[in-house]
C-alpha cells in the first residue's frame, strides 16, 4: 500500500495549522503535535488513517485539554505469581482472552491468564448489547468481516458446549424511504453473493409489520438477517474462563501487567502486581489498553481511541414490544461521513429484557464507564422511531462500556512487529463478541505453531470442551424442579424474587471454578439483582449467603473489587468495647 | 392437590390481617410467605409509631406485627413459610397457585385469592441517577435491612435523596448508630414524609433538609466517594451553575414505593395508573372476580393501621366470596386528587358505610373534599390542610342515592382559600 | 413573652401549634387534642424522646435484637442511652417486652426487647 504522507500533512495543516505533524516511520504513521480538544485529536488521526489499512496511525499528539487518567491498578500486592514460567501468558480476561485461553487448553502447555479487574468480562465484554452479528454492514477484506462470518456460524455448537443460552432471533434494519429500496436490494444481493452473508434478504412493509406489529407503521421495508442472535456476553466470557480453568489454565484476577523486560526484540519478563512471570509467548488481549501493553514491549504500532457506548435495560414486563433485533436506518449526510455514528437498536435480550442502545461517544478516558443522561436521550430519541412504545419509563438499569477501536477500525491479529514473542489481539470492538470464537482458533494455531519450534507440544488428552453451568431452576418443568429440590432443598429457597433465583443456585455459583466471592460476581453468573428491584431486596441476603458459605465476616463481602465495601462492620461493639 | 377457600399471598401486616379476618368469617385459609418469618417489612421497621390509630399505643414495627402473628398462631391458621409463588392460574373452580419451597413444588387450589404482596422501592436508575456504579448506593430499605436485621453499618457519612418516611427514619437510625447524615435532599418543593418525622428524625439531630434539590451524579469507582447535588427549577430540572460536590461514602434513596403487582398483572387484573395497584370495588375485589387486593399492593399507605384495615376488608370479602355478579359504577377523581380507593362501587352491594381513601395531588390549605353522585353532593368534609404524604380516610353512605351502574360518581377537592 | 411555632410529634397528624410562653403559663393553639398541649409544655421545660435501636446478641441467626426504652427519656440523654445500649450483648433467649437494661442511667426507663425473635422455640 502506498501512503502519501505529504497528502496527509496537507489535509492536517489545512485543518489544524501547525498543531499536528504526520511522519511515516516504517509501517506506521506517527502523529505528533498538540491539541486541546479531544475530538480534534480523534479527527486528526481519523483523517490520517485509511479504513482496514495495516499501516496504522499511532497517536502521539499531546492532548492538553485535560489530564488523561492512568490505568487503575488493583490494590492487591503479593508474590503469588513470582517466578512462574508459563508457556503462554494471556493478558486480559475479556471475551478475547478467555476464548483464547480456552482454545489453548486443548494442548499440554502451561497457559496463564491475568485480568486486572476483580472478575472476568468487567469492561467491554460485559458492557455491550450481546448481539451475535451477521456482518451485513461489513465489506470483504477486513479481519472483522472474515471472523464475524466464521464466528456467527460457530455459536450454536459453542453455546451448547459451554452451556450458555443463545437464541437466533433475527435482525431487521428498517427504512422509511421507499426510494432506498432499490439501492438496498442491490446491497443485499452483493452481500449475499460477494461477501458471503447468505441470510440477508429484503422484507417488504406488509410482512414486516405483520410479523412485527409494534414497529413504526411508516417503515417501507427492511433488510432482514435470520442468523443474527443474542447471547449473554459476560455469561459466555465467564463460561469460556471456567472451561479454560477446568482444562488446566491458571487464571488470576486482580492481576495487572505493569511493565516488561525486553531484550533484542523479545519479551523476557512481565512484571505484575503479584510478581514477575517469565512467559515464552505473550498474547495481548488487553482491550482498551492493548496499545499500552504493546508499548511495554516497545511494539506500539497502532493506537486505541476509546469510544463510550451506553445501553439501557428495560423491565421484562415491556418485552412484548419486541422479540427480535431492530433499528431504524436514518440515511443522511452523516451516514457518509467518516465519523462513527451509532444510534444502536432495540434488542430482546437472551434473558427477555428489552435493551436499547448503544450510542457512541469518543473519550480520552479508557475507563470512563460512567453514564450520562444525554446518552439515554440520544438512544431513545432514535429508537422510538423503531418502536414507539420503547420508553425510558420502563428502564431498570443502564451501563456504559468503552470500545477499543484502532483508527483503522479493524482488528489487529498478528505477531509483534518489533516484539517477536508478542501476539496482538487488539482493536477488538463490535463485532468482537461474535468474532472471538473464530479468531481464538486462529490465535491458537499461531501460538502452537510458534511453540512447536522450541518445544514438543502435544494435545491435552483430558480436554473436555463441555462445561456444565449452574442449573436454572425457573426454566425447569415442575417435575424436574421438584426432583432437583429433593436432591438439594436449598433449590427451593428463593432469594431473588425478581429473577427467581434460589439459595442453591447461589451456592452452586460460588462453588464453580474462578468465582470471586462477591455480590457482583454472583449477579453476573446467575442474575440475583438483575431484575426490577435491582437487588434492593436480595443484596443483603446474597451478602449473607456469601459470608456464610465462605466463612467470612459479612463486612468482608464486597460488591466487586477489594475497595468496594458494602458494610463497614457491626453497629454494636457489644461488651468487648 | 391442596385445597383451600382463601389463599393469601404475603405475610406482612396486610396478609396477616386478611388471613385472620377470613378465618374468623369461616373460611379455610392458607398464607404463603417467602421469608422465614411472618411480619413482612415490619420486621426491620424497629422504630416506633405503629398502631397509634388502632391500639392507641406507640409500638415498634416488630411489636405491631407480632400482635397479629400471635393471634394468627392462636387461631391455628396455616402458613407456608420460605415459600414462593411461581405462578397462579385461573381455573373453573377458582385459582391454582404453584408454589416452591424446600419440600418441592406444590399446587394449591383456592376459591379466592388475596394479594398482599406489598411494595418495592424505586431504585437509583429509576430516578435517573447517573455517574459511576460504586458500592454505597442503597435504597433506604436495603440500608435498613443491613442495619436493623444484620447489625451492619452501611455508611459512615451519607447523603439521603428523597424525604419519604423511610428515608427520614433511616436518617435518625443511622445517626443513632454513629453515622453522619450530611443532609436530606428532596426534588419537590415540599417534603414527601410525615411532618412529625421531619421534626423528630431531622430537626432533633440537626440534619438539614434541602427542598427543591436533587442528586445529579454519583462519583467513585469502587465505593462511593461523593455525589453532586443541584437545585432544581419548578419542573424539577437541575439548574446549571447550582451544582455542588459533597464528599460522602453512601447515597441512600427514599424516592418512592411501587406496589408489587406482577402476579395480579399476569392474571389480567386491571391496574390503576394513579395508585399502581389494582382497581378495586369497596370490598377490595379487583377487576377479576375472586381476586382481592390489600395493603401496600393496593396503594402505598403511610400508616400500617390502614394496611391492616384494608387487609381485614379483603379477608372478610374473600371469605364471603360467592361469585355473585357485580354491577360496577366508576368513581372519577378530579385533577386535585392524586388517587382514590375504591375506584368503583358495586351498586348491588351494601354501600352504606363505604371506606374511601384518598390523597391530594398537592398541598392545599382550607379545602373541601366532596363526593358527587349524579350532580348531587352526597358527602363533604372540610380540611384545614391536605398534604400528599398524608392519606385521608372518610366513611361515606352511598345507600341513599340510588346507585346504578350508570351513576356518575365523582370526587373533588375545592380549595376555599390560599 | 415569646411565641414559637412547634410541630407535635405525638401522633402522625403532626399538628402545627403556636406556643406562647406567658408569665405563669404556657398557651398553646393549633393542637387537635390535649396531648399536643402536654407535648408543647414538655418541649419548653424538658423535651422527652423515645429511642428505638437494636442490641447485639450471641445468636448467629439473629445478630441483633430490636429494643426500645419503655418510656420517654430526656432528649439530651439520647446518646448517653445509646452508649449503654451499644454495650449490651443478649446471650439468653428472651421474649418481647423482657427487660434488657433495668432503669437505664437511673432515668426510670428500662431498655426492653421489642421482638420475639429470640423467644424460646422460635
Amino acid at each position: 500500500m502506498v501512503v502519501s504522507i505529504n497528502k496527509i500533512q496537507k489535509k492536517l495543516s489545512k485543518k489544524f495549522g501547525d498543531s499536528v505533524k504526520a511522519e511515516l516511520q516504517g509501517d506506521i504513521i506517527r502523529l505528533t503535535g498538540s491539541l486541546s480538544d479531544w475530538n480534534e485529536v480523534v479527527e486528526a488521526c481519523l483523517m490520517s488513517s485509511e479504513k482496514n489499512s495495516k499501516v496504522h496511525v499511532v497517536n502521539d499528539i499531546k492532548f492538553t485539554g485535560a489530564e488523561i487518567p492512568k490505568m487503575r491498578i488493583p490494590s492487591l500486592s503479593d508474590s503469588e505469581l513470582e517466578g512462574k514460567t508459563p508457556d503462554v501468558l494471556v493478558i486480559g480476561g475479556g471475551i478475547s482472552g478467555c476464548a483464547i485461553a480456552r482454545e489453548l487448553s486443548k494442548w499440554n502447555i502451561n497457559v496463564m491468564l491475568v485480568e486486572k479487574e476483580a472478575d472476568f468480562a468487567l469492561q467491554a465484554s460485559g458492557r455491550n448489547d450481546g448481539e451475535v452479528h451477521v456482518g451485513v454492514d461489513l465489506a470483504k477484506g477486513s479481519l472483522k468481516q472474515k471472523y464475524v462470518l466464521l464466528g456467527n456460524h460457530m455459536y450454536d455448537k459453542l453455546c451448547e458446549d459451554l452451556d450458555v443460552p443463545f437464541k437466533r432471533i433475527g435482525q431487521y434494519a428498517c427504512f422509511t424511504q421507499s426510494a432506498l429500496l432499490v439501492p438496498v436490494w442491490f446491497l443485499v444481493q452483493w452481500r449475499r453473493f460477494h461477501d458471503g452473508v447468505t441470510d440477508a434478504r429484503i422484507v417488504l412493509k406488509k410482512k414486516l409489520l405483520n410479523d412485527n406489529p409494534t414497529f413504526n407503521p411508516n417503515f417501507k421495508f427492511a433488510m432482514y438477517n435470520g442468523l443474527a442472535g443474542v447471547v449473554c456476553p459476560y455469561g459466555l466470557t465467564i463460561a469460556y474462563a471456567e472451561n479454560a480453568a477446568e482444562n488446566g489454565v491458571e487464571a488470576y484476577l486482580n492481576t495487572a501487567v505493569l511493565s516488561m523486560d525486553v531484550e533484542n526484540g523479545k519479551i523476557k519478563a512481565v512484571k505484575t502486581n503479584r510478581g514477575t512471570v517469565y512467559p515464552k509467548i505473550v498474547v495481548n488481549a488487553a482491550g482498551v489498553f492493548a496499545d499500552d501493553v504493546a508499548e511495554m514491549a516497545n511494539d506500539r504500532f497502532y493506537s486505541i481511541h476509546p469510544r463510550r457506548g451506553t445501553n439501557s435495560i428495560q423491565d421484562r414486563k415491556s418485552s412484548k414490544i419486541i422479540d427480535t433485533i431492530a433499528s431504524v436506518q436514518i440515511i443522511n449526510k452523516q451516514t457518509f461521513s467518516k465519523a462513527h455514528t451509532k444510534g444502536g437498536g432495540l434488542i430482546r435480550t437472551v434473558h427477555n429484557n428489552v435493551l436499547a442502545g448503544p450510542d457512541a461517544v469518543e473519550t480520552f478516558d479508557k475507563e470512563d464507564t460512567s453514564t450520562r443522561p444525554e446518552s439515554i436521550k440520544t438512544v431513545y430519541d432514535k429508537q422510538k422511531q423503531t418502536v414507539s412504545q420503547a420508553s425510558e419509563r420502563d428502564i431498570i438499569t443502564y451501563f456504559t462500556g468503552v470500545r477499543a477501536p484502532t483508527f483503522e477500525e479493524d482488528f489487529v491479529i498478528e505477531w509483534g512487529r518489533k516484539a517477536e514473542n508478542m501476539l496482538h489481539c487488539g482493536g477488538i470492538q463490535s463485532p468482537g463478541l461474535t468474532a472471538a470464537p473464530a479468531f481464538a482458533l486462529d490465535i491458537e494455531k499461531m501460538v502452537i505453531e510458534r511453540l512447536s519450534k522450541e518445544m514438543t507440544v502435544e494435545r491435552n488428552k483430558d480436554f473436555n470442551p463441555k462445561r456444565q453451568g449452574v442449573p436454572t431452576l425457573n426454566e425447569m418443568s415442575p417435575e424436574e424442579r421438584a426432583k432437583k429440590i429433593a436432591e438439594n432443598p436449598d433449590y427451593g429457597v428463593i432469594i431473588c424474587r425478581c429473577e427467581e433465583i434460589s439459595k442453591g443456585e447461589i451456592i452452586d455459583a460460588l462453588e464453580r471454578p474462578l468465582c470471586p466471592p462477591t455480590v457482583d460476581a454472583i449477579k453476573k453468573r446467575i442474575r440475583p439483582g438483575m431484575g426490577r428491584c435491582q437487588g434492593g431486596f436480595c443484596s443483603p441476603l446474597v451478602t449473607k449467603i456469601i459470608a456464610e458459605h465462605e466463612n467470612m465476616k459479612l463486612s468482608d463481602v464486597k460488591k466487586s473489587s477489594a475497595e468496594s465495601v458494602i458494610c463497614y462492620g457491626e453497629t454494636k461493639g457489644g461488651a468487648t468495647e | 392437590m391442596i385445597k383451600t377457600d382463601v389463599l393469601v399471598i404475603g405475610g406482612g401486616p396486610a396478609g396477616l390481617a386478611a388471613s385472620i379476618e377470613a378465618h374468623k368469617n369461616g373460611a379455610k385459609v392458607i398464607l404463603i410467605e417467602r421469608e422465614a418469618r411472618l411480619g413482612g417489612i415490619l420486621k426491620q421497621c424497629i422504630h416506633d409509631g405503629f398502631g397509634l390509630v388502632r391500639f392507641e399505643e406507640k409500638l415498634s414495627g416488630p411489636e405491631y406485627a407480632e400482635r397479629f402473628i400471635d393471634e394468627f398462631n392462636e387461631l391455628n391458621i396455616e402458613a407456608l413459610l420460605l415459600t414462593f409463588v411461581t405462578a397462579v392460574k385461573k381455573t373453573d373452580n377458582g385459582f391454582v397457585a404453584t408454589v416452591v419451597n424446600r419440600d418441592g413444588v406444590k399446587d394449591i387450589e383456592t376459591k379466592s385469592l388475596i394479594l398482599a404482596t406489598g411494595c418495592r422501592e424505586r431504585t437509583a436508575k429509576q430516578v435517573f441517577i447517573h455517574g459511576t456504579r460504586p458500592a454505597g448506593v442503597f435504597t433506604a430499605g436495603t440500608a435498613q435491612h443491613f442495619t436493623n436485621l444484620l447489625g451492619q453499618l452501611p455508611t459512615k457519612k451519607c447523603v439521603i435523596l428523597g424525604s419519604g418516611d423511610i428515608g427520614l427514619i433511616m436518617a435518625r437510625r443511622l445517626t443513632l448508630e454513629g453515622a453522619k447524615v450530611l443532609g436530606v435532599y428532596e426534588v419537590k418543593p415540599t417534603p414527601s414524609g410525615l411532618t412529625r418525622n421531619i421534626h423528630q428524625c431531622l430537626n432533633d439531630f440537626n440534619i438539614p433538609l434541602h427542598l427543591s434539590h436533587t442528586v445529579t451524579r454519583v462519583f467513585g469507582a469502587d465505593r462511593l466517594e461523593g455525589v453532586e447535588v443541584a437545585e432544581v427549577d419548578e419542573k424539577m430540572r437541575p439548574i446549571p451553575g447550582t451544582e455542588e460536590y459533597i464528599e460522602c461514602d453512601a447515597l441512600i434513596l427514599s424516592v418512592g414505593l411501587i406496589p408489587e403487582n406482577e402476579i395480579a398483572e399476569n392474571l389480567g387484573v386491571e391496574i390503576d395508573p394513579r395508585t399502581k395497584g389494582p382497581k378495586c370495588d369497596a370490598s377490595l375485589m379487583t377487576s377479576v372476580p375472586g381476586i382481592f387486593s390489600c395493603g401496600n399492593a393496593l396503594h402505598v399507605n403511610d400508616l400500617v393501621d390502614y394496611v391492616s384495615e384494608s387487609g381485614e376488608t379483603a379477608g372478610k370479602s374473600a371469605a364471603l366470596f360467592a361469585g355473585k355478579t357485580r354491577e360496577l359504577a366508576t368513581v372519577n377523581p378530579s385533577d386535585k386528587i392524586l388517587y382514590i380507593v375504591p375506584q368503583s362501587l358495586d351498586v348491588l352491594a351494601d354501600n352504606s358505610e363505604t371506606v374511601v381513601y384518598f390523597r391530594s395531588k398537592e398541598v392545599y390549605d382550607n379545602s373541601i373534599f366532596r363526593i358527587i353522585v349524579n350532580g348531587e353532593t352526597i358527602f363533604e368534609k372540610k380540611y384545614a390542610f391536605l398534604r400528599p404524604p398524608e392519606m385521608e380516610k372518610v366513611i361515606v353512605d352511598f345507600s341513599k342515592c340510588g346507585l346504578t351502574k350508570d351513576s356518575k360518581i365523582s370526587a373533588e377537592i375545592e380549595v376555599t382559600s390560599k | 413573652m415569646s411565641t414559637t411555632e412547634m410541630v407535635c410529634i405525638t401522633c402522625p397528624r403532626g399538628c402545627t401549634m403556636q406556643v406562647e410562653q406567658q408569665e405563669n403559663a404556657i398557651k398553646v393553639i393549633g393542637n387537635f387534642c390535649k396531648r399536643g398541649e402536654q407535648f408543647a409544655v414538655n418541649e419548653l421545660t424538658m423535651p422527652m424522646r423515645t429511642i428505638c435501636s437494636t442490641v447485639k446478641t450471641s445468636f448467629p441467626e439473629s445478630p441483633v435484637l430490636p429494643c426500645r426504652v419503655s418510656c420517654d427519656i430526656p432528649k439530651d440523654k439520647i446518646f448517653d442511652v445509646m452508649n449503654e445500649i451499644n454495650r449490651v450483648v443478649v446471650t439468653e433467649r428472651i421474649s418481647r417486652g423482657d427487660v434488657i437494661i433495668k432503669n437505664v442511667l437511673g432515668l426510670d426507663a428500662d431498655v426492653i426487647s421489642t421482638s420475639d425473635l429470640l423467644r424460646k422455640g422460635e
